[in-house]
């Protein structure tokens, strides 16, 4: 008979039961004290509860940040809040972000990105120019232009007044309107925001285009 | 046939036991409820997520569910693994007749056992943790993946801080969304109670339109509103709203704190909830547990390639230098299926990041951290098993193609 | 006097078969007729590399995936007006669409599964599950290109959000998402070469202005190159978008740029040009050829020279199929020799051979054949006439089986792999195991029973992997993911715990064949029961086989998963599946020895064992969860259920004689009492 044996291995059945039920549990009353590591002794001290909840982006990061080998997307996606008065419609391949505003809409704003330089600093300006039939401007009056922060990065800000010929496919002029726009280009690529619309519009929306370019953010999830 | 009647006096009851846990019988209900544990476990995971379902079905002695409107009462995977090994020991190794017919069956249910014995200590001992890390920089902590503590650390006016007072990862999740805990610290001026806290949270300013039916309480512009957790743990950001109450009978100061500011990025800083008490700054923050190892790692380069003209990444490695006391180690690659074994820790190659990046983009690398104390126990026990089982097939198939054979040539010779 | 029975319902199921296929009226197209390729000149186009989903491959395989996309099938057969019938294979046609785009666009190759979906972009329905070509479904074109953008917007909600219900594609919408992917798939093919062909604008032609044509026909892009400023994607892009100016010089020139655009545009998505630079590994189309050599200058001469090679072929098609032939075939030659430089392509003929040699379709025929053949010897069992009969099927199995691992070890050097690297592979391989243990088990009994089990699973088999094949359309030979990179593991624990899969259906078919003997028995009176003995005693042999394989697969499983993710065991669905496998051989083992399961009992539990099994094998990838959904497939569910029901219906079988048994036991018993007490008294 092995039932010697049989209450040995019992009982340390028993005992690794209970060592399973009852972990190291800490003491529920108290904090505990811990030395940082050279690496942990930083924090960034912010001024609002809205920076430290991050809401310059609309929608919360979540951990989802690094991911796994099996999935990775091309372009990752925006987060914005849309000015009030602005209304939002559908994108093209060519804008991610679109807004029409005035009464009938006259107004407009959207973002594009293009892979690559998208042609370049000047060549840009002078295109947004060439719209409104303004001269062209040298590389240096370019690089003197006005700087807004997008996407943390310094973008160039050109605004222009004239008759605004649209060009793509449409052949009308509109007198006396205004353009606010942003260019970004980098190596890693173009990112413009565009505002256009007669000129008093534009003017009263100038708020509304600095709030909107100053919530852009890269969706993390 | 007489039924077998059964002794049921007090003296026989050690048999009667030793009867139950050596039987067959046991071995194929168990065996079978396992299998059963096994299903309902896997087919949760599409509502519950992996975590969840390993907690219900897997690591639980008793399970008591309903899978839509499918009850599911049974016992649960630790009470099950804990009577199978019983029962193995006792009826498999211990009552088994010995005979070398039965060597195979032997040594393969002794490697059964190691097999779950490893996983018992896996359990119980091993850590899984990960860090993450761009080119260039080094560190000699890992973190939870889904651990969330409460620290507290007196700041310097330019956010540097030298210690921390935290309230442990295991005792903040028993504080429930509705309940307030006070915390007492000798060392600090005044006493944390935390006034609710929910695994998974979102703050949410009161200017949105949602905010309207949050009922917390609004603080800075704020409310925190629970959310549903996610299946994937790791994904869960926890929150709660603190009060800080000074000893010196000022003000308590309250606040909300929200695991979306720890950092996501390795080169961000946390961003804790900030007051003062008398002169002092003082930050509270919500952070991953982390552990302290005993080297630093330190990150050279990351490699990323992928399959050309598709996402499918073909290949993720990094370069690390260890560092102990202040010595760099020789350099050591890391890669997918190619692990670093050092210490008794593993630093397997997981992911990397930013989410969207491609190949030549300034990336930041992510190793799983395991320590596990029977981390090869699998492998022996794999060994052990295949052999034994071996064996006996070789047994079996022998003896069955003879008794073939000779049952053959009597057919032959008769017909 | 059952076998009889059976074997007449298989040969007339067979012949219903043959005749049924080939009475089908063949489509009839708007061609007066139809002239053929040479076959010469559809050999010097096959080997042509192309690169796809990571990995260089003959346009013969792009072309026999492209044409199973559209049309589920690998040929394209119709009827010219003329009376003749015709049967394009896959590359014959795919010439059609590169270089006879017109005759291409008559083709009947979309195949619709119901002409509702055809009804809602406004054409005209033909029958209810149908062919159409690119000029019958050109009037709906503006219509299915809005609804496929919104289905396919609704698809992509569908992910983000969690499968919420609200944006699940219905059946139709489906099918007319699939069908405008279809359509502008086809559409880039036969632009493909527009650039080089003068004037000659096949799609969309229609909204382009008429001097724009007019200007198309004269003006030589690939010329412009050598002419035009540097300019990026962009630049050109807003240029064409910009308003036309007023002089003539303007307009040209926008024109001109509107044109070189278009081209390029259309020129993309057939990746035929290996990169100048070495280092650089995406090959290029035509389309991103024009491109970049219109962004850099320095590009300029690599790119016309890439272009002037398809100029040249398009130009010798003009002058006879000989000279076209030539240039193909030059072509071919020149990107051969680049490609091997850099070590790419260098199987492809052999890559050709595979698919031409349709060797698990030729193993299909063989396993029929040989269950035909089988069934013969049912006619008298234990004569010498039966034996020859079981021989010969053993041998048409034998066949079926040595084609089958033909068809893998091909593939396995294509791709320079293990036999097992995706979902497909499994099902061949599973089918090879589950032949070769079907085999060895009739080597060493002789009664038929293990070659009727081989001829079973290798038919099964076979054409589960054809059917899979067509339904999924896409090359089975795929590049692996980081994590899977590793030959050792493939070799190891994913062949190993493939094999436990085989062992686990080879036990289950055992399972079925014996509960459905016991069940035909018991209808008609019949006794067998040494058969039945000993067909229970190579089940168990199976099981323990599944055990071991299975066991040994599981827990390497959990090894490999230790290496590479840092655990050994982490209660992943497929993890489970194997685990599941494991415990339930084990509760049928345990169970014999402890004297709970008896020969029925074994038997029910193996047939129970395949449900696990497919469960494992194709169930658990579709739960949506865990690490190991490496090969997800959509409406894999109903198949699944579908098969278990039918594993049902055998239960269902061994529970009825289970009952009659009882029945019968009782009965006896109780005379043998009655007789006992009477013998009392």
């Amino acid at each position: 008979m092995h039932l010697a044996k049989f209450f040995h291995l019992l009982a340390a059945t028993a005992l690794m039961a209970t060592l399973t039920s009852c972990g190291d549990s800490s003491d529920p009353s108290v904090l505990v004290e811990r030395e940082l590591s050279t690496t942990e002794k930083g924090f960034n001290v912010v001024e609002t509860s809205r920076e430290r909840f991050r809401y310059q982006t609309q929608a919360p990061p979540t951990q989802g940040e690094a991911t796994s080998g099996a999935t990775g997307s091309g372009n990752p996606k925006l987060a914005y809040d849309t000015p009030e008065g602005w209304e939002e419609k559908p994108g093209s391949s060519m804008r991610d972000v679109n807004f029409v505003f005035g009464e009938n809409g006259e107004g407009s704003c959207y973002l594009a990105r293009l892979p690559g330089a998208g042609g370049g600093m000047v060549a840009n300006v002078n295109r947004w120019r060439g719209q409104f039939k303004a001269n062209p401007l040298t590389e240096a009056e370019i690089a003197a232009l006005p700087k807004l922060a997008l996407f943390r990065q310094p973008a160039t800000l050109v605004e222009v007044d004239g008759p605004f010929a649209p060009g793509m496919g449409s052949t009308d002029t509109f007198d006396d309107y205004r353009l606010r726009g942003l260019i970004l280009a980098s190596s890693a690529g173009a990112v413009f925001v565009k505002m256009t619309g007669p000129k008093a519009l534009v003017a009263a929306n100038s708020d509304a285009f600095n709030q909107f370019v100053a919530s852009l953010d890269v969706k993390t999830n | 046939m007489a039924k077998n009647s059964i002794d049921w006096s007090p003296g026989n009851w050690p048999k009667l036991l030793y009867q139950f846990f050596t039987s067959f019988k046991l071995a194929t209900t168990v065996l079978f409820l396992m299998l059963l544990v096994t299903l309902f476990g896997t087919l949760d995971q599409v509502d519950n997520g992996l975590h969840k379902a390993k907690e219900i079905y897997f690591h639980s002695w008793f399970i008591n569910e309903t899978m839509g409107s499918l009850p599911v009462i049974l016992p649960g995977g630790m009470l099950l693994m804990l009577i199978l090994f019983v029962n193995m020991t006792l009826g498999a190794i211990v009552k088994v007749r010995k005979r070398w017919r039965g060597a195979g069956l032997l040594i393969s249910h002794f490697g059964m056992l190691l097999l779950l014995a490893g996983g018992f200590i896996t359990n119980q001992f091993a850590t899984d943790d990960y860090i993450a890390l761009y080119p260039g920089m080094s560190s000699s902590k890992v973190e939870s993946y889904r651990e969330w503590q409460l620290e507290v650390m007196p700041l310097s006016k330019d956010g540097q801080a030298e210690k921390a007072w935290l309230y442990p990862s295991d005792v903040l999740d028993t504080v429930r969304p509705d309940e307030q805990r006070t915390i007492q610290t000798e060392a600090l001026p005044f006493d944390v109670v935390i006034n609710g806290y929910s695994k998974n949270a979102m703050p949410i300013p009161t200017s949105a339109p949602m905010a309207a039916s949050v009922t917390g309480k609004e603080i800075d512009g704020f409310k925190l509103s629970p959310q549903k957790p996610s299946t994937e743990a790791e994904q869960n950001l926890p929150g709660a709203y603190v009060e800080f109450r000074p000893k010196n009978g000022a003000d308590p100061i309250e606040g909300i704190l929200w695991a979306g500011s720890y950092y996501f990025d390795p080169r961000e800083k946390p961003m804790p909830f900030t007051f003062e008490v008398g002169d002092q700054l003082y930050g509270a923050l919500l952070a991953k547990k982390s552990r302290p190892l005993p080297f630093e790692v330190r990150l050279d380069e990351f490699i990323f390639e992928r399959h050309p003209g598709v996402t499918t990444p073909r290949n993720y490695e990094s370069r690390i230098t260890r560092i102990e006391e202040g010595q760099p180690d020789k350099p050591v690659e890391i890669k997918m299926n190619e692990p670093m074994r050092y210490e008794g820790y593993t630093f397997f190659q997981e992911s990397f990041g930013p989410a969207g990046s491609n190949p030549g983009d300034d990336m930041y690398s992510q190793f799983a951290v395991a320590k596990n104390p029977a981390d090869q126990w699998p492998l022996w026990a794999l060994v052990i098993n295949g052999i034994g089982l071996g064996i006996h097939f070789i047994i079996m198939l022998v003896s069955y193609s003879s008794r073939a054979r000779k049952k053959r040539s009597a057919t032959e010779a008769t017909s | 006097m059952k076998h009889c029975l059976l074997t007449h319902l298989t040969l007339l199921g067979l012949l219903g078969l043959t005749t049924n296929a080939s009475a089908r009226e063949l489509p009839k197209v708007e061609l007066q007729n139809y002239e053929p390729w040479e076959e010469a000149t559809v050999h010097a186009f096959e080997n042509i590399l192309v690169q796809e989903g990571g990995r260089v491959k003959p346009i013969y395989t792009t072309s026999r995936f492209t044409l199973m996309q559209f049309s589920g099938k690998t040929t394209a057969k119709f009827e010219t007006k003329d009376g003749e019938q015709h049967s394009l294979h896959h590359a014959e046609w795919m010439l059609d669409v590169l270089f006879r785009g017109e005759i291409a666009k008559q083709l009947p190759v979309f195949i619709v599964d119901d002409s509702e979906a055809v009804v809602q972009i406004g054409v005209s329905p033909k029958s209810r599950r149908d062919r159409y070509s690119y000029s019958e479904l050109v009037a709906g074109r503006a219509k299915l290109a809005e609804l496929s953008a919104q289905y396919s917007k609704k698809q992509q909600q569908f992910q983000e959000n969690d499968k919420d219900e609200q944006y699940e594609l219905g059946r139709i919408e489906t099918m007319i998402l699939t069908l405008g992917q279809n359509i502008s798939s086809f559409e880039f093919l036969l632009g493909q070469f527009g650039f080089a062909r003068k004037g000659e604008i096949l799609v969309n032609g229609e909204i382009l202005s008429p001097e724009f044509k007019e200007m198309a026909k004269t003006l030589d892009p690939v010329e412009m190159l050598t002419k035009m400023p540097e300019m990026t994607l962009d630049q050109l892009f807003q240029t064409v978008r910009q308003p036309v100016g007023d002089s003539e010089d303007e307009r040209m020139f926008s024109d001109a740029l509107r044109l070189f655009f278009f081209h390029a545009n259309s020129g993309r998505g057939l990746d035929l040009f290996p990169p100048q630079e070495d280092a650089n590994e995406d090959w290029r189309s035509s389309g991103d050829v024009m491109l970049e050599a219109l962004e850099k200058k320095e590009v300029r001469e690599w790119g016309t020279e890439q272009l002037g090679k398809i100029q040249a072929i398009t130009n010798a098609q003009g002058e006879s199929e000989e000279a076209f032939r030539n240039a193909l075939q030059s072509f071919s030659d020149q990107q051969h020799q680049t490609a091997e430089d850099r070590g790419q392509g260098v199987r492809s003929e052999m890559e050709i051979s595979l698919y031409r040699g349709q060797w698990f379709w030729r193993a299909l025929y063989c396993f029929v054949i040989g269950f035909v053949v089988l069934a013969f010897s049912w006619f008298s069992p234990g004569t010498r006439f039966s034996k020859i009969m079981i021989l010969l099927a053993s041998l048409l199995a034998l066949a079926g089986l040595v084609l089958d691992i033909y068809g893998i070890t091909l593939r396995s050097i294509i791709r320079q792999r293990p036999p097992i690297t995706n979902l497909y592979d499994t099902v061949i391989f599973i089918t090879a195991t589950a032949v070769l243990l079907g085999l060895i088990i009739e080597w060493f009994t002789r009664i038929g029973i293990g070659t009727l089990v081989a001829v079973v699973a290798g038919f099964a088999g076979m054409f589960l992997s054809v059917k899979y094949e067509a339904k999924e359309a896409t090359d089975t030979i795929t590049q692996l993911m980081a994590v899977l990179d590793t030959n050792f593991w493939l070799a190891t624990h994913v062949t190993i715990i493939n094999i436990g899969y085989a062992a686990g259906l080879v036990a289950a078919i055992f399972g079925v064949i014996y509960l459905a003997g016991r069940f035909i028995c018991l209808l008609t009176g019949h006794q067998n029961k040494d058969l039945f003995k000993s067909l229970t005693r190579m089940n168990y042999g199976v099981i323990c086989f599944c055990l071991f394989f299975s066991l040994v697969g599981t827990v390497l499983g959990g090894i490999w998963a230790n290496y590479s993710w840092g655990r050994f065991w982490g209660w992943d669905p497929k993890e489970n599946g194997a685990l599941m496998i494991c415990l339930w051989t084990l509760v049928i083992l345990h169970g014999r020895m402890g004297g709970m399961l008896k020969d029925l009992g074994i038997n029910m539990c193996s047939v129970i064992l395949a449900g696990i099994v497919t469960f494992s094998w194709w169930g658990v990838n579709n739960l949506g969860v865990g690490l190991h959904s490496y090969g997800f497939t959509e409406g894999i569910w109903g198949a699944l259920f579908s098969s278990w029901s039918i594993l049902g219906i055998f239960l269902l079988m061994g529970v009825i004689i289970w009952f009659v048994e009882r029945a019968k036991k009782a009965d006896k018993k109780r005379a043998k009492s009655n007789k006992e007490a009477a013998a009392s008294a």
